[in-house]
């Protein structure tokens, strides 16, 4: 039994062992019962392919960042892999870089954490379907608004007279505060 | 006792509320003043009971008092006492206590500054606010009472979340937060006082809600930009806004309330657009609520998490009357609601805040939905989808782009009409400011058009801006050979809201060009160092001392201490930390941020080594992220010459305008 701080650390650092871990840590409490365990059923598999040649290239780095910034992260609140610091993300980011760099597309990468983590991972829907609607709807509402709003101001510059019909015009003058 | 004794506060609260909110209504319909006193004592008596009932919960957090549920919920004894008390916001029973005595400190204040107005709108909207007060009782009766009896009482408890011991700001955005939000509530008692009341035709009560409106907002702008600043402090990414549920839940009646603030100007002088304010009134405090139901039920990480508390059907519940009443109170004084004005031409401040309107509405709408869109996907694909930064980032920009160029136009623009000879004066130190700052924006490498064009955009909404100060100073300076300072000054104290506005426009700017310097020139580097190696970033180069660890009371930190060095000098030393708490198998990290005038290097702790042979850091280069939290300040400053009471003189004068200037002068 590894004390918690232990845990976190070995998972923290992904390279040291656990026991390594548990035989390096300080005493420590064990874990208060029902504290938050390893998320290792998110885990995802870094295989270790990159050379330092592709580590370093700055074209395949501009291209992890740009499907690391759609990526979602799953332990966080919100925030792309790209700006997550959590060591899953930290991961995500090497396997997205390996696959890159092994040929893949950027599609063909998202549809690889789609395949593994469904459509929740991007964070931001695919424009098809009914995910459409989000994208029209302000869209709609800004050009239906503007035409709206020309309207009402041709009625409301050229058109005193018809205001005065509806028996409006009665009241304009002693209620506006200037 | 204690538990005892803030329980029962609360039920006769809520009693009082309700004897309150039967009493006002009565009184005014048999026109007894003196019923009417009783029940505006109804409202300063409900103010004590929730101050003892907060206080009480304060003293169980100071005391670990863990009898009480709430504290045995969030409380420990290894927290420190100002984290333990600041914690009565850390969980839902408790925000709820603390929105309470918020929401009773604003109607005692209300209800003492309006005593003597004659007239139904007061009682009325006396009455509107204990009903609110009332539906908060509920709730702390109902499915969040914090003072539930543990027993047997436990020894210790849990502590907070550490995330919400981990930083200062944790004590200072979320009460911004709820006097800003709850704040909101006054203007929307007030639209329900003249619906009620009938007064809605005079414009009087819209000059009684405007000041309470500013100071909402000005505390929920301070607010939101206090959440950037913790977000950006403690979560380690570097970043400050993630579009995150609970983000967009602050922000969202914020863009209702600004476009509140200009459209109300419409109506005071034109009376037009009163059905839309009292639209955009009763939509802002609709959702705060909406907010707050969206965050606290726990709906938005999934529909499932929503099954397991009853609090989401009060809180659902309480919109659908709000928005019930509403619609029968517009539809009962819909006669009242035309518009008695007209405008005098498109090119006006008058047309251009109908502009502003549609911006704001839109942007609302857009996050609005944003925020939904998971949870509707849920319900009809079945499918869970996330909507991020990418999505609100896509939508949004062109909005806040398109607002920082009206922002510009819309004071150079006279109320009335203008004409074109003299738009331009006004106009020209815009845009060549505007092309100035665009042009330093593609030099320093912007490449991005909505970058570079807000660059532009901020430098025209600046100059015009400062050109609403220079040249009603100088109008004054002509007119009465003032002093220059002296011409400012009484030309601000002169009209206040209108110069406490613009002031908001230029911490706005600040903020805006904090926004896009940082998102288009920033930088980071990571990389994992030995003792005594360096890493490069931006011209600033740090080295790696040590690793090292601390026991504390209630956490275990790890640190690294990295030295700031000029050439071989070490002229700064940081450290960013990792602070591991017993109930987070994450660590909380804590950055460490070194302000300069250009911006500010933002070290993360990202990974170690058991025995301190590495440190893996993240350097980030941040350019201008200090203008943010400065044009925030501004922002306030704007909204507190806004609040600020005009000088008896010159109070009944009108919008200064050009030629006024002179007879503002005059009068004072």
């Amino acid at each position: 039994m590894t004390g918690y701080r232990g845990l976190v650390r070995a998972l923290l650092i992904g390279t040291v062992a656990t026991s390594v871990a548990a035989a390096q840590a300080p005493a420590l409490p064990a874990a208060p019962a029902g504290a938050p365990q390893d998320s290792g059923a998110l885990r995802v598999q870094v295989q270790g392919t990159l050379s330092e040649a592709q580590k370093n290239d700055p074209k395949l780095e501009e291209m992890t960042k740009t499907v690391a910034s759609e990526l979602r992260c799953p332990v966080c609140q919100g925030l792309s892999i790209q700006d997550s610091p959590s060591e899953l993300s930290q991961q995500m980011r090497t396997v997205v870089k390996e696959q890159l760099a092994s040929g893949k597309s950027e599609q063909e990468v998202k549809d690889y954490f789609i395949s593994k983590y469904g459509e929740w991972i991007l964070l931001e829907p695919q424009p098809h379907g009914f995910n459409l609607l989000i994208y029209a709807l302000p869209v709609l509402l800004v050009l239906g608004g503007a035409g709206f709003i020309v309207l009402l101001v041709k009625r409301w510059t050229a058109a005193p007279v018809a205001i005065a019909a509806s028996g409006d015009a009665t009241r304009t003058n002693d209620e506006i505060p200037e | 006792m204690i538990r005892l004794l803030a329980s029962n506060a609360i039920l006769v609260g809520l009693v009082i509320s309700v004897l309150g909110a039967i009493l006002l209504p009565v009184a005014v319909n048999r026109g007894r003043r003196d019923w009417m006193m009783l029940g505006y004592a109804a409202v300063y008596t409900n103010f004590v009971l929730v101050t003892v009932a907060t206080l009480a919960l304060v003293w169980g957090l100071a005391s670990h008092d863990f009898s009480i549920s709430y504290v045995a919920q969030v409380g420990s004894r290894a927290t420190p006492t100002f984290y333990g008390i600041i914690s009565l916001w850390g969980a839902l029973e408790g925000s709820i206590v603390f929105w309470a005595w918020v929401l009773g400190m604003y109607a005692a204040a209300v209800v003492w500054f309006n005593r003597k107005r004659e007239g139904n709108l007061v009682p009325y909207a006396a009455t509107t606010l204990l009903l609110v007060v009332l539906f908060f009782h509920i709730l702390l009766v109902g499915p969040a009472n914090p003072f539930h009896l543990v027993s047997p009482v436990p020894f210790d408890g849990p502590g907070p979340n550490p995330l919400l011991q981990n930083h200062i700001l944790m004590a200072v955005h979320p009460p911004l937060l709820y006097l800003g939000y709850v704040g909101l509530t006054v203007p929307f008692a007030f639209a329900m006082g003249a619906m009620l009341s009938g007064e809605v035709a005079s414009d009087d009560w819209i000059r009684l809600t405007r000041r309470w409106t500013i100071v909402a907002w000005g505390f929920l702008t301070a607010a939101i930009i206090a959440g950037m600043w913790w977000s950006y402090e403690v979560l380690g990414w570097g970043g400050y806004w993630a579009w995150d549920p609970v983000e967009n839940a602050s922000f969202i009646p914020w863009l209702t309330a600004t476009a509140y603030l200009h459209s109300v100007m419409v109506q005071e002088r034109r009376g037009m657009l009163k059905l839309w304010n009292l639209n955009l009134m009763v939509g802002t405090f609709v959702l705060t609520i909406l907010g707050t139901f969206l965050t606290r039920s726990g709906i938005i990480s999934s529909v499932h998490a929503f099954t397991q508390g009853t609090i989401g059907y009060y809180f659902l519940g309480f919109i659908a009357v709000v928005l019930l009443a509403t619609l029968i109170m517009v539809a009962g004084n819909s006669d009242k609601l035309g518009s008695t004005g007209t405008l005098d031409s498109a090119l006006s401040r008058d047309a251009l805040f109908l502009m502003n309107n549609l911006f704001l509405t839109v942007f609302m709408f857009t996050v609005l939905i944003g925020t939904l869109f998971p949870l509707v996907a849920e319900l009809v694909r079945g499918v869970k989808v996330s909507v991020g930064e990418p999505f609100f980032n896509r939508m949004s920009i062109p909005l806040m782009v398109g607002l920082l160029f009206l922002m510009g136009v819309g004071p150079a623009l006279p109320w009335k009409r203008s004409t074109w000879p003299e738009l331009r004066a006004k106009l020209i130190p815009g845009v060549i400011l505007g092309l100035l700052l665009g042009a330093f924006g593609i030099w320093a490498g912007a490449r991005n058009p909505y970058s570079i064009l807000a660059f532009t955009f901020a430098g025209f909404a600046a100059a015009v801006n400062i050109g609403e100060f220079v040249s009603g100073a100088n109008a004054r300076v002509r007119a009465h050979g003032e002093l220059w300072p002296v011409a400012l000054s009484r030309l601000i104290s002169g009209n206040r809201r209108r110069y406490g506005g613009y002031l908001s426009h230029l911490g706005i700017v600040l903020v805006a060009v904090g926004v896009s310097a940082s998102a288009t020139f920033r930088t980071e580097r990571e990389a994992t160092l030995q003792p005594g190696e360096t890493i490069t970033l931006a011209g600033k180069t740090l080295r790696l001392k040590g690793v090292w660890g601390r026991e504390e009371k209630q956490r275990s930190v790890i640190g690294a201490t990295m030295e700031l060095l000029e050439g071989t000098k070490v002229v700064g030393v940081v450290e960013p930390r990792m602070n591991y708490y017993p109930t987070s198998a994450q660590p909380v990290p804590t950055p460490e941020v070194r302000t300069t005038w250009s911006g500010d290097i933002y070290l993360n702790l990202m990974a170690f080594k058991q025995d301190g042979s590495t440190a893996t850091v993240k350097v980030i280069w941040e350019p201008l992220i200090p203008w943010i939290w400065f044009g925030g300040l501004v922002i306030c400053l704007g909204a507190i010459v806004g609040v600020l009471p005009a000088r008896k003189r010159v109070s009944a004068e009108a919008d200064a305008d050009g030629a006024t200037v002179a007879a503002a002068g005059s009068a004072s």
